[in-house]
C-alpha cells in the first residue's frame, strides 16, 4: 500500500512538473544566439527552409521559377517552403518568439524593424552578395533594400509599388465624362454624373485602412512630392497645408457621392467585383491590379493620374508617385545553420523572382535590373507603365516611419469616406497626434 | 467516506494536480500579463523595465474614452436584450399552456450553435444600407429612416452589440428558464390564490426567487460586453476609424499591430480590473437584502 502511495505521488509530481515545463518553456530568439551554429554538411546537401508567399499565381510563379533556377546554379541547396499566411506577419513573429525561425523569410519593413531590435534579422551590409545585388538595382528604388537606419536586412524583388486609379472607358463614355479627369472638381463632377447613371462612382475595399491612406497620400502627393514622408519630422506638430487642402478635397468628393455609402465596410472582393462586373465606374488599387483588370475588362480599362486642385498643379505633380519604398523582401536568419548560404540563396531567390516578374508577368517595377527580354504579352496598362510613367517620374513619396503617426493617417482617412466627418475633424485628431510624436 | 475525507495528505495529493494545471493555465499567464505591463517590450527585444510608464500612456489615450464608452454600451444592449427578452421568454415558455413551447425553445437556441463569423455576414448582408433587409423592411413599413447602420459612428456600436445579443440570447434564455423552473410551483399557486395575477405572480414570486440566476446571468451579459471583440472585428475591423474600438480591440492593436506588447498587457489589466469589479458590483447588488 505505502509501494503504491509513493508511485503514485511520483506520478503526481512528474505530471505536474511537466505541465509546469512545459508551460514556462519556450523562449526567443537570445536564447539562439548562444546556440552554437551546425556546419553546412560536407559534401551533401544544405537544407535551407524558406518562409515566402506561394498561394496564387502571382505569388507561385515567381517563386517556382527561382527555386528551379536555383537548382541549377546552387544544386547543393534543397529548398524547403513554408508557405507564408496573411496574417500581418503573426506567424513569422511567433516563429522569433519561440526561436523557431526559417533560415530566409519573406517580410515587409514593419516586421524586419521588430525583428532588428530582437536580433532576429542577420544583417546584410557586408555581404558580398549585398554589394553584388546594389550593383545590380535599378535606379531610383534604393530605399527598397537600404533601410532608413542605414543597413540592407532584406533583398527586394519588386521596384516601389504604387497606388493607381483605374477606370471604366466605356462607363465613362456612356456618362458623357471626358478623360483625363485633372482636377479634383472634375472627379467631384464625374462622381454626380456616374452616381446620376446608376453606378457606384468609385469602389474602394476601406475596410482595409491602407487603401483609404494611400488614396489619401494620392491627393496629397500633388502638393507634397513627399507623401506621407512629410510628416516625419522632429518638431512638425501641425499638418502642412498640402495635407490640409487633401482631406478637404477628400471631404468634398465624399459630399459628391464619390464613394459607395458602404465604403468602410466594403472588403477587396466586394470592390474589386463591383469594378469587374461594370457596376462601378473607378476602382483604387496598386499597379499589381494592372493584370487581373486586363484580364476582366480587356480594352475597356485604363488608368489615370491622380489629380489635383487645378490644371496647373495637375501638370506639375503628374509623375509624382503615390507609392513610397519601404525596405522588403527576402531576409536571413541570424539562427540559421547555414547562414552564409542563406544569404546567397535569399539574394538569388529575390533576384530570379524578379526576373520572372519582368520576364513573364512584364512587370517594369522590379530592384534588380535584368538582361533577359520580355517572353509574354504585357497588358498594354503596363506598357503605359513603361513608357509613359516610369521614365518620367519626378519623385516617389517617401515612407514614413513613425507607426503612431501612420495608424492615425490610416484610422482618420477611414472616417473621411463617412457621412458627418469633417476635415476639420482629420486635421484636430492628425494634429494632436504629431504634436504628440513629433515635439 | 469521512475515513478519505480526513487525510489531509492525500487530499493535497490529488488536489496538487489541478492547482497545477489551474495554476499555469490561468493564474500563471494573468500574473506574467501584470508583471509585463510594467515593460516597454516589443514582444521579441528584451523588455526594459518602465514603470507605470504604460499605465500613465493608457489613461492619456485618446481610444480608452471610446474603448470604455463601447464596452458599456456593449454591456447594455447585452444586459437589456438578452436578460430582458430572455426572461419575458422563459416565463412564456414555461407556461404549460402554451402551444408549440418545444418548438419555441429550440427556435430561440438555434442562433446560439451558429458560428460567429455565420452570424455576422448575415447581418452584416442584413445592415447593407443600399440592399440590406433592415432599411427595406422601413422602406417596406413606409418609414423614412434608412441608415447606414454599420458606418454611422453613434449607430454601428448599438448595431453590432443587437447581433451578439440576438447570437447568444438563446443561452442566457436557456439559463433563465431553467432558474424559472426550479422556482418551486406551489409558491407560485399560492400567490395566484391569494389573488395576484400570472404576471403579478411572477414578479413578486419568481423573479425574486431567481435571484441566483440573474446575478449569473449579469455578470455573463455584462463582462461579455466590456470584453466584446470579434464581431467588431469581423463586421467593421472597428472602423470607421477607431469609432468601434474596445478594451479588447485596443488590445489586439497595440499587441498585433503596433508590437507594443508591454502597453497591450497594461490595456490587459485593465480589462481584467474592471471586469472583476463589474462582477463584485453585481454580485453585491443581488446579495443585497438576500437575507432579509
Amino acid at each position: 500500500m505505502k509501494a503504491q502511495h509513493k508511485r503514485l505521488s511520483a506520478l503526481m509530481i512528474t505530471l505536474s512538473m511537466t505541465l509546469l515545463l512545459s508551460a514556462c518553456g519556450g523562449g526567443n530568439a537570445a536564447t539562439n544566439d548562444s546556440a552554437e551554429p551546425a556546419a553546412a554538411p560536407e559534401g551533401g546537401a544544405v537544407k535551407l527552409k524558406v518562409y515566402a508567399q506561394h498561394f496564387d499565381e502571382d505569388t507561385k510563379g515567381p517563386f517556382d521559377y527561382a527555386v528551379e533556377e536555383l537548382k541549377k546554379e546552387m544544386p547543393e541547396v534543397e529548398i524547403e517552403l513554408d508557405s507564408a499566411v496573411q496574417d500581418g506577419n503573426q506567424k513569422l513573429k511567433t516563429y522569433a518568439a519561440t526561436g523557431n525561425m526559417p533560415d530566409i523569410y519573406f517580410t515587409d519593413w514593419a516586421t524586419l524593424q521588430t525583428f532588428a531590435k530582437s536580433k532576429n534579422v542577420e544583417i546584410l551590409d557586408d555581404y558580398a552578395a549585398t554589394t553584388e545585388y546594389k550593383a545590380s538595382l535599378n535606379p531610383g528604388v534604393e530605399s527598397r533594400l537600404i533601410a532608413p537606419d542605414g543597413h540592407v536586412y532584406a533583398y527586394p524583388d519588386t521596384g516601389i509599388e504604387f497606388q493607381l486609379i483605374y477606370y471604366n472607358k466605356t462607363i465613362f463614355d456612356k456618362a458623357g465624362i471626358a478623360t483625363p479627369i485633372k482636377t479634383i472638381d472634375e472627379l467631384a463632377a464625374a462622381a454626380v454624373k456616374l452616381k446620376e447613371a446608376g453606378y457606384v462612382p468609385m469602389s474602394i475595399f476601406a475596410k482595409e485602412k491602407w487603401i483609404s491612406a494611400a488614396f489619401y497620400n494620392g491627393l496629397v502627393t500633388r502638393e507634397e512630392a513627399a507623401g506621407f514622408g512629410a510628416l516625419d519630422q522632429q518638431g512638425l506638430t501641425e499638418l502642412p497645408q498640402a495635407f490640409v487642402t487633401a482631406a478637404q478635397q477628400i471631404e468634398q468628393l465624399q459630399q459628391a457621392g464619390l464613394f459607395d455609402a458602404n465604403a468602410t465596410n466594403t472588403n477587396y472582393d466586394q470592390a474589386s467585383s463591383q469594378f469587374y462586373q461594370g457596376k462601378s465606374a473607378m476602382f483604387v488599387n496598386g499597379q499589381w491590379e494592372i493584370y487581373s483588370s486586363a484580364e476582366k475588362l480587356g480594352d475597356q480599362v485604363d488608368w489615370m493620374y491622380w489629380p489635383a486642385k487645378d490644371e496647373a498643379t495637375y501638370e506639375a505633380s503628374k509623375y509624382y508617385i503615390d507609392g513610397a519604398g519601404s525596405p522588403q523582401g527576402y531576409a536571413v536568419s541570424p539562427a540559421s545553420s547555414n547562414k552564409e548560404t542563406a544569404v546567397k540563396v535569399a539574394a538569388f531567390l529575390a533576384a530570379k523572382s524578379a526576373e520572372y516578374k519582368y520576364t513573364q508577368l512584364g512587370s517594369p517595377i522590379i530592384s534588380p535590373k535584368t538582361d533577359k527580354p520580355i517572353a509574354s504579352d504585357v497588358p498594354v496598362m503596363m506598357q503605359r507603365v513603361a513608357d509613359e510613367l516610369l521614365p518620367s517620374a519626378k519623385e516617389y513619396a517617401k515612407l514614413l516611419s513613425n507607426t503612431q503617426i501612420q495608424n492615425a493617417i490610416n484610422d482618420n482617412t477611414q472616417n473621411l469616406l463617412v457621412d458627418g466627418f469633417k476635415a476639420q475633424n482629420f486635421v484636430d485628431n492628425l494634429n494632436r497626434t504629431l504634436g504628440k510624436e513629433n515635439k | 467516506m469521512n475515513k478519505y475525507l480526513g487525510n489531509k495528505p492525500a487530499l493535497a495529493l490529488f488536489l496538487l494536480p489541478a492547482l497545477l494545471l489551474y495554476s499555469v493555465i490561468l493564474i500563471y499567464p494573468v500574473l506574467q500579463t501584470v508583471l509585463r505591463s510594467f515593460y516597454d517590450w516589443d514582444g521579441l527585444s528584451t523588455a526594459s523595465f518602465s514603470g507605470l510608464a504604460n499605465y500613465r500612456e493608457l489613461f492619456s489615450d485618446p481610444l480608452l474614452a471610446t474603448s470604455l464608452k463601447n464596452g458599456l454600451l456593449f454591456a447594455v444592449v447585452l444586459a437589456v436584450f438578452q436578460i430582458g427578452l430572455g426572461t419575458i421568454l422563459a416565463l412564456v415558455c414555461a407556461n404549460p399552456k402554451i402551444r408549440g413551447r418545444k418548438l419555441l425553445k429550440t427556435a430561440y437556441f438555434i442562433p446560439v450553435v451558429l458560428s460567429v463569423t455565420v452570424v455576422c455576414q448575415l447581418w452584416i448582408a442584413m445592415y447593407d444600407p443600399t440592399n440590406g433587409l433592415v432599411n427595406k423592411l422601413f422602406e417596406l413599413l413606409h418609414i423614412p429612416y434608412r441608415q447606414n447602420w454599420l458606418t454611422s459612428p453613434t449607430q454601428s456600436i448599438i448595431a453590432i452589440a443587437f447581433v451578439n445579443a440576438w447570437q447568444f440570447m438563446g443561452y442566457q434564455f436557456s439559463l433563465l428558464y431553467a432558474g424559472v423552473k426550479a422556482v418551486p410551483e406551489d409558491y407560485f399557486e399560492a400567490a395566484t390564490i391569494d389573488g395576484c395575477g400570472k404576471w403579478r405572480a411572477h414578479l413578486h414570486v419568481t423573479l425574486p426567487l431567481m435571484r441566483e440566476t440573474f446575478k449569473f446571468c449579469f455578470t455573463i451579459a455584462i463582462t461579455s460586453g466590456i470584453g466584446a471583440f470579434v464581431q467588431m472585428l469581423i463586421m467593421t475591423n472597428g472602423g470607421p476609424g477607431t469609432t468601434n474600438y474596445t478594451l479588447t480591440f485596443m488590445i489586439y492593436r497595440y499587441a498585433f499591430m503596433e508590437s507594443n506588447y508591454g502597453y497591450a498587457c497594461a490595456v490587459s489589466v485593465l480589462l481584467v480590473m474592471i471586469s472583476l469589479a463589474a462582477t463584485l458590483v453585481i454580485n453585491k447588488v443581488f446579495d443585497r437584502g438576500q437575507n432579509v
